[in-house]
């Protein structure tokens, strides 16, 4: 069973913009896809329609063997947007443990989980400070955790490392393959990065603009994904691939 | 401590304006194109600050109760009504306020009159409003009608913005956690709303003062500051210092329930006072 499966899903808003056409997406089991495109070329259209915040105006989106909307409600996937979207009047902890009380899940576990999660994502030792006093990083950090404390089989993630600095950027990368290694998430994540998007995916699909469509799906092998991965010659290789696909 | 020194220094500086300005000014005022641009600064007009407290002292009718007695009184009767109003407003600007975000028909539809119910003079408010004393309610109720009428209306509007103020991306978020309407009111819109809403109560408690004075006069309700201050105003000609005394209470009641606003902010604020930045 793939983790999402988007057939014939066509959007047009109120407004008459018609923001996607005819578009068909499988994303395995584990996999991690990225979407990259010009800006308006619908890409985070897509990831809405997925997480089932818009629908689709025709054809039909698939999460894990179940229509998004009872996805949705199952909590059946994690989020992740630009600006992390803490809440600052929440600390750290109380701020993943947000999604998990929203499950009406114990406090005891709520606690443990949340704990976990912000170990994972390195930052246990600030969960008692509120959002206001991390930096933007950290913050972003947070919010992945957030987006993983109901283990969910998919993350949704659209340019979640878009406002931070290069060195910040690279450290959160590697750290959210490696996330995703140890969880067995799939994913699918919105960025207009080249390099991020060869650097993190299995799979780059490319799409450009008006009306927004997939023009190519790119299958990425490097060596490793590490610091030497980023050194590759395939990796430069697969960089020149996404961007003549970009060009058209 | 240096909030105490500030608060007393602020008083000094009031204090040395007004016997200052009595000390240089005109006792018959500034006339300047037969307009009065400054008051009179005689005793009947500008009584020595002195004077004023010794008149506190004294009492209020031969043999009578002292005046700081009577002021006192009269205002815990007048907070008694504020309170009442302040709550009965609170209660109402927020019900307005979520039934707004809730729906954008009410809004529409709602907003405009929200806004006009302050135009409307409430010297023609009050007659029809203490027509309703002794009958469907009690008199001191009808000034607390009154004060509410001025309250609920910047809790409303504050309030909405508030609800108003998350991001659509935290509105998705919710979403995305299956939260409906009520759940994404109570984790998302009332927390993000609280820094629109000090203000507001702030606004809305100095309202529901001059709504409960106002209302006290023009009802003619007994025992409250308003009515003081009219029945000492009378006497402001034998006795001038008489009328700043109730003029004095009244001030203290708009520093009590501002004060009180900043008590209810002080625990639901907490992550504010948080302000230098960790970086890792």
């Amino acid at each position: 069973m793939s983790a999402v499966d988007i057939s014939g899903v066509s959007k047009v808003f109120n407004t008459g913009t018609q923001a996607l056409s005819d578009v068909d997406l499988t994303v395995g089991d584990g996999e991690f896809v990225s979407l990259i495109g010009p800006s308006g070329c619908g890409k985070s259209t897509l990831l809405r329609l997925i997480a089932d915040l818009i629908e689709p105006s025709t054809g039909t989106v698939t999460v894990a063997g179940k229509p998004a909307g009872q996805a949705r409600r199952e909590q059946a996937y994690g989020l992740a947007f630009q600006q992390a979207g803490l809440f600052e009047w929440r600390t750290v902890r109380k701020n993943v443990e947000l999604p998990l009380e929203l499950r009406g899940i114990g406090k005891a576990e709520r606690k443990a989980r949340a704990e976990e999660m912000l170990t994972l994502v390195g930052l246990a030792d600030f969960a008692g400070h509120y959002p206001g006093q991390l930096s933007g990083g950290m913050q972003q950090r947070v919010a992945i955790a957030r987006a993983l404390a109901v283990q969910p089989p998919l993350l949704l993630m659209d340019e979640p490392f878009g406002a931070l600095d290069e060195m910040t950027r690279e450290r959160l990368q590697s750290e959210l393959l490696s996330i995703c290694a140890k969880t067995g998430t799939s994913t699918v994540f919105v960025t207009h990065s080249i390099s991020e998007a060869v650097f993190l995916s299995d799979r780059v699909v490319v799409m450009s603009a008006r009306p927004g469509r997939i023009t190519a799906s790119i299958e990425v092998e490097l060596p490793s994904r590490d610091d030497a991965g980023r050194q590759s010659p395939a990796f430069f290789d697969k960089i020149t691939e996404v961007r003549k696909a970009l060009r058209g | 401590m240096r909030r105490a020194l500030a608060i007393l220094a602020g008083l000094i500086v009031a204090v040395a304006l007004w016997e200052g300005y009595k000390a240089v000014g005109s006792p018959d005022g500034t006339v300047l194109f037969g307009v009065r641009i400054l008051p009179r600064a005689d005793d009947l007009s500008m009584p020595h600050l002195w004077t004023v407290a010794q008149r506190l002292g004294r009492p209020e009718l031969a043999g009578g109760d002292p005046v700081w007695l009577v002021v006192l009184r009269a205002c815990l009767f007048t907070l008694g009504i504020t309170a009442a109003g302040f709550v009965a407003g609170a209660v109402v600007g927020l019900l307005l306020a979520m039934a707004m975000q809730r729906f954008r028909i009410v809004e529409r539809g709602l907003l405009p009159y929200v806004i006009l119910s302050q135009t409307v003079p409430l010297v023609a408010l009050a007659p029809l409003v203490a027509g309703w004393g002794g009958s469907i309610m009690p008199a001191w109720a009808t000034v607390a009608v009154i004060a509410a009428y001025l309250a609920f209306f910047p809790i409303a509007v504050g309030m909405l913005r508030g609800l108003q103020s998350p991001s659509a991306s935290g509105a998705e978020l919710m979403r995305s956690y299956a939260a409906g309407w009520w759940r994404t009111l109570v984790k998302l819109r009332f927390p993000a709303a609280l820094p629109y809403l000090f203000p507001a109560l702030r606004l809305a408690g100095a309202a529901a003062v001059v709504g409960a004075v106002v209302g006290e006069i023009s009802t003619g309700t007994r025992g409250g500051i308003g009515r003081l201050i009219i029945e000492y105003s009378r006497e402001a000609t034998s006795d001038p210092a008489k009328v700043y005394t109730a003029m004095l209470g009244a001030a203290l009641l708009g520093l009590l329930v501002a004060g009180a606003v900043s008590l209810l902010e002080v625990p639901l604020m907490r992550h504010r006072r948080h302000v230098e930045v960790v970086t890792l």
